[in-house]
């Protein structure tokens, strides 16, 4: 059976993302801390989650303006996680 | 005349433009927005108050079993791409492909459930509770909550799985499907902050 293009596009982005849960969990299990750590972890955490909202939940064919709400939260919500675990460091 | 062409030109990349409203129930999307921003506050508070006591939450944490967090991730991603799939195959009219997909979207779903309570069966049979800690107490609370939306998220999918088999839904109509799909979608991206978050970062 022949996969249709938006479908082989969504399992692209499915194994990108169990990719990125497998980059998440070996970090992990490396013990790997710190600045940095932290800083890929949230960034890769904040990806993943815009991934599924934008594709998964087709907000990529809707207005702009729902697309900026929910970058927003990511920015707002992964940017302030950033901050209180630079207070924690220092 | 090149002015003229290039005019049409606009035109004509403007007129692609079109933008489709939220998929499913607008009502849903305004329940999505509020639970993300309820769970976008734990997850700060969750920062700020490890920011406090940085030792204990990191002590705390490798108390976890963070292979059941990464199999759960993996778990929620496989069935929100189910889903993804199930709601393509409405849109295409296959209902009973829609119903197979969604199924395999409520089964992951149990699995999920399944490995969480095993994981908090380990934590209570070890004499951890709310009241042990400031980690425990965010761990629990938030992994708690957000079972509580895995398992609302499994009887809306049985619901739209039930529909679907009955044919309330077609390619034509399949607003139910998508207001089902996003509720779950959203469940699987606020895991996928909570995962690195409690289990990994420190």
């Amino acid at each position: 059976m022949q996969m249709s293009q938006s479908t082989l596009f969504s399992t692209c982005i499915f194994v990108l993302l169990v990719a990125l849960t497998f980059a998440t969990f070996s970090i992990g299990e490396a013990g790997m801390a710190g600045k940095s750590t932290m800083l890929i972890l949230l960034a890769i955490a904040m990806i993943k989650s815009q991934m599924v909202a934008h594709y998964f939940m087709s907000l990529h064919q809707t207005r702009p303006l729902w697309r900026l709400i929910m970058l927003i939260y990511f920015v707002i919500v992964g940017g302030l996680i950033a901050v209180a675990y630079l207070i924690g460091l220092a | 005349m090149q002015t003229t062409n290039m005019i049409s030109v606009k035109e004509s990349s403007l007129e692609k433009i079109e933008y489709q409203n939220l998929p499913g129930d607008f009502a849903l999307w305004i329940f999505i927005f509020a639970e993300m921003l309820v769970f976008g506050v734990l997850f700060i508070a969750y920062a700020f108050s490890r920011a406090q006591n940085v030792a204990l939450f990191n002590d705390s944490q490798l108390t976890l079993n963070r292979g059941f967090g990464a199999i759960n991730t993996v778990i929620l991603i496989t069935s929100s791409y189910f889903v993804v799939r199930g709601v393509a195959a409405i849109k295409k009219d296959l209902k009973h492909q829609c119903a197979y997909w969604l199924s395999g979207a409520l089964v992951l779903g149990s699995v999920f459930v399944g490995i969480k309570m095993v994981e908090f069966y380990e934590k209570f049979n070890a004499g951890i509770s709310m009241s042990t800690n400031n980690f425990y107490m965010f761990y629990l609370s938030l992994t708690f909550f957000h079972l509580m939306h895995v398992l609302m998220g499994m009887v809306i999918l049985a619901t739209i799985i039930a529909r679907t088999r009955r044919g309330a839904y077609s390619a034509k109509q399949h607003t139910g499907v998508e207001t089902g799909a996003s509720f779950w979608h959203m469940v699987d991206f606020l895991w996928i902050i909570l995962f690195p978050l409690v289990y990994v970062i420190r």
